[in-house]
């Protein structure tokens, strides 16, 4: 009681037949385990593949085809191909070759054989496992959808018919039935699709195709309803304790309309039990178990356990930049070494420095003394004289005390007065003038290997 | 058949939002707060970084702008007492593979292989002493060496410098490759580097091994002689302070 309490309901639908009888609402009925048992396509693709070898009939060539001749070769030396010729004359039959697979009119390559091996073997288990996926792949109705029924009008999936339905005689009744219950589509779509098979097979017994439709199964042996039902085209009968998976799974594929009856469908309990419970029609049989028993991953994925171990989603992945050149490439060179543009700024300053001193340097050496020359034109021939007196004196007396010079006070034997700056000037150029050639003399030093030799005369001790 | 529902739903302001949406969103709120310290803990450090960085390349400048002037210094010095001053032997060595894989001795092949000499033109600093100079003699018909100066170490190392991270060779294009691998010891940055090989320092040994052997370009202007000695017009060997001049042409 507790199980069937745990176990959802199928409702059980009611016909126009049994409203008098029972007189309750809808009944219902425990899904039985069977309908949730693991669904695997490979099992049942295999299982079906095999199974489906066993109802054939052998065909062969006849064993003697191709042999009934006493042909021989005629060897070699005759100019013709040595494959064995018909002996004897007169026909044209005579000479030709026989036997070979490539003669005509000789055997086969390989001629095909009865004792080719027909009918495979399938494990007990395996076949069992099948057809159980097949019953719950039935009550999936995706699965029957994809299959191609039509059971858009069927009220509930798992289809469980009451008991009524096991007592229709009469075809018209039961397609009436088919009616009520929403089965008429799928039906209808079957007795549609019926044409001639294309191929050979229509000329080998095998004329016409169609759609299958639904699986009506049911749970008394002589039922009434297996008469009523046959001629319906599309429909097929199975009892409950004989389900065929060629019949549940139809070209291996899952999903097949089945309509039950209340009987069969609680037979289904006790022909393959329940998970903990073994079956009672086959020894020691107990439903398969599932690999996963929880197979909804985005449910697992997104559960807590999970998601709380879980690092954070990477979405940007750091692509190596491309290298560039730092001795070419200021901005770069400045990531590496941010000390580098002061470097290069004191770099470029001091070389502006230099070249301007040496510039510098190079203009004193050059230069001209203009400005006295100038001055010294614009004067008077007397005064010229005395001015170029004073320049001359200067310059003999700056080795010696170069203070008593700059007293602008230094009187000429002349009544001409010199002006501050002109006496300023002088001066100037004739410091100019000489620190000029002291350098002018150091720099001949220099030049020259004098210093050398000066050192090399005190390793040897010997004097100049 | 699925007759277990999906997630709980929780009410919010009148939709429907389910409740692993809502967990999902406070986790990923927590993450971004995390991401978001860290970041900025790193920038914090970076900056700091950032000014130690430069003093220590104005301070190597310091150091290698006196090190010319000394050098000079004491040069003119001895002059001036009439002696001499000899130049301190070099430290450091920079060697260049200058000949192909075939036909090689299989002893000399090992050679170049613990030099780090794969390829031809390849390029390796190494220091100098009894057991590199004794390996440098077996090899010398491969190899052209000398003695690199700090521009050669410096152009080598921006331009061509590689690093080995994880047994990977990635491009040193931020000090914080550099700190990744040599942090430990004191190097954070490309100019750390390029001190510790220069001035062949304590943690030479690792800063060498961190750089990838160098992939330098066939030399413009080409060699003179592959398979004479430099003494003797050729390229290989000891070309001691003519290795900078290949390096400016082969960089």
């Amino acid at each position: 009681m507790s199980a069937a309490a745990a176990r959802p309901l199928v409702t059980v639908q009611s016909l126009e037949s049994d409203m008098a009888t029972d007189g309750a609402a809808a009944n219902s009925v425990p899904l039985p385990d069977v309908m949730r048992a693991a669904i695997r396509p490979d099992i049942v693709t295999f299982v079906h593949g095999q199974i489906s070898k066993n109802a054939r009939q052998p065909y062969a060539v006849s064993n003697r085809a191709g042999h009934q001749t006493s042909a021989e070769s005629w060897g070699t030396g005759r100019a013709v191909s040595r494959i064995p010729r018909v002996a004897g004359g007169g026909t044209h039959r005579a000479g030709q070759g026989a036997f070979g697979n490539m003669c005509r009119g000789g055997r086969m390559f390989a001629p095909t054989k009865i004792w080719r091996r027909w009918h495979r073997q399938v494990n007990v288990t395996q076949k069992r496992h099948a057809v159980v996926s097949a019953i719950a792949a039935s009550a999936v109705p995706s699965l029957v959808l994809a299959r191609g029924h039509k059971i858009e009008e069927v009220p509930e999936l798992p289809l469980v018919v009451s008991d009524a339905a096991e007592a229709v005689e009469k075809t018209s009744a039961a397609l009436k039935v088919l009616k009520q219950i929403g089965a008429h589509p799928d039906a209808e779509k079957a007795k549609d699709s019926q044409a001639i098979r294309a191929g050979k097979g229509k000329a080998r017994n095998r004329r016409y195709v169609s759609r299958k439709g639904p699986l009506v199964v049911y749970g008394n042996e002589g039922a009434k309803l297996v008469k009523a039902f046959r001629n319906i085209p599309g429909v097929e009968i199975a009892h409950v304790s004989r389900l065929n998976l060629l019949k549940l799974a139809p070209g291996g594929h899952l999903g097949r309309f089945v309509i039950w009856t209340k009987y069969a469908f609680e037979k289904l309990d006790s022909i393959y039990g329940t998970f903990d419970k073994v079956s009672e029609k086959k020894n020691g049989y107990v439903l398969p178990r599932a690999k996963m028993i929880n197979a909804d991953l985005a449910r697992i994925i997104n559960s807590d356990e999970v998601q709380s171990v879980v690092k954070p989603i990477k979405k940007e992945v750091k692509k190596a930049p491309l290298k560039k050149n730092p001795l070419k490439n200021l901005n770069v060179m400045l990531k590496l070494n941010p000390y580098a543009k002061a470097a290069k700024r004191m770099a470029l300053l001091a070389e502006a420095q230099r070249v301007k001193a040496k510039q510098d340097k190079l203009d004193k050496k050059r230069k001209p003394i203009t400005k006295i020359i100038t001055y010294f034109c614009c004067l008077s021939m007397h005064l010229r004289f005395w001015v170029y007196l004073y320049f001359i004196g200067s310059l003999l007396l700056v080795s010696q005390s170069r203070a008593s010079l700059m007293q602008p006070g230094w009187k000429l034997p002349c009544p001409v007065y010199l002006s501050h700056s002109v006496i300023c000037l002088l001066q100037e150029e004739a410091s100019a003038i000489n620190s000029a050639s002291k350098s002018w003399y150091k720099t001949m030093i220099s030049d020259s290997d004098y210093t050398e030799f000066e050192n090399f005369t005190k390793w040897l001790g010997a004097s100049q | 058949m699925c007759y277990f529902g999906v997630g709980r739903m929780a009410e919010k302001g009148g939709q429907i939002v389910p409740e692993s949406v809502l967990k999902k969103q406070k986790r990923a709120e927590e993450w971004a707060l995390v991401k978001k310290q860290e970041a900025a803990a790193l920038k914090e450090k970076k900056s700091a970084n950032r000014k130690l960085i430069y003093n220590r390349a104005k301070d190597y400048a310091k150091e290698y702008a006196a090190q010319e002037r000394e050098l000079i210094q004491l040069k003119r010095e001895a002059r001036l007492k009439g002696g001499f001053y000899v130049n301190p032997e070099a430290k450091l060595l920079f060697i260049i593979r200058i000949r192909g894989i075939n036909a090689m001795h299989p002893t000399t092949k090992k050679i170049l292989q613990l030099l780090r000499l794969r390829q031809i033109f390849n390029g390796v600093f190494l220091k100098v002493n009894k057991a590199t100079v004794n390996m440098l003699h077996r090899v010398e018909p491969y190899v052209t060496f000398g003695y690199p100066n700090l521009k050669s170490v410096k152009e080598l190392i921006y331009k061509r410098g590689f690093g080995k991270v994880n047994k990977q060779r990635i491009a040193l294009t931020d000090n914080s490759i550099i700190e990744q691998t040599l942090g430990k010891h004191g190097i954070i940055c490309i100019e750390d580097l390029i001190h510790e090989i220069l001035t062949v320092g304590p943690h030479f040994k690792e800063a060498n091994n961190f750089l990838w052997p160098f992939q330098l370009s066939a030399p413009l202007g080409g060699l003179q002689r592959k398979r004479n000695h430099y003494v003797e017009g050729g390229d290989a060997g000891n070309r001691e302070d003519y290795i900078n001049e290949l390096i400016r042409r082969m960089n």
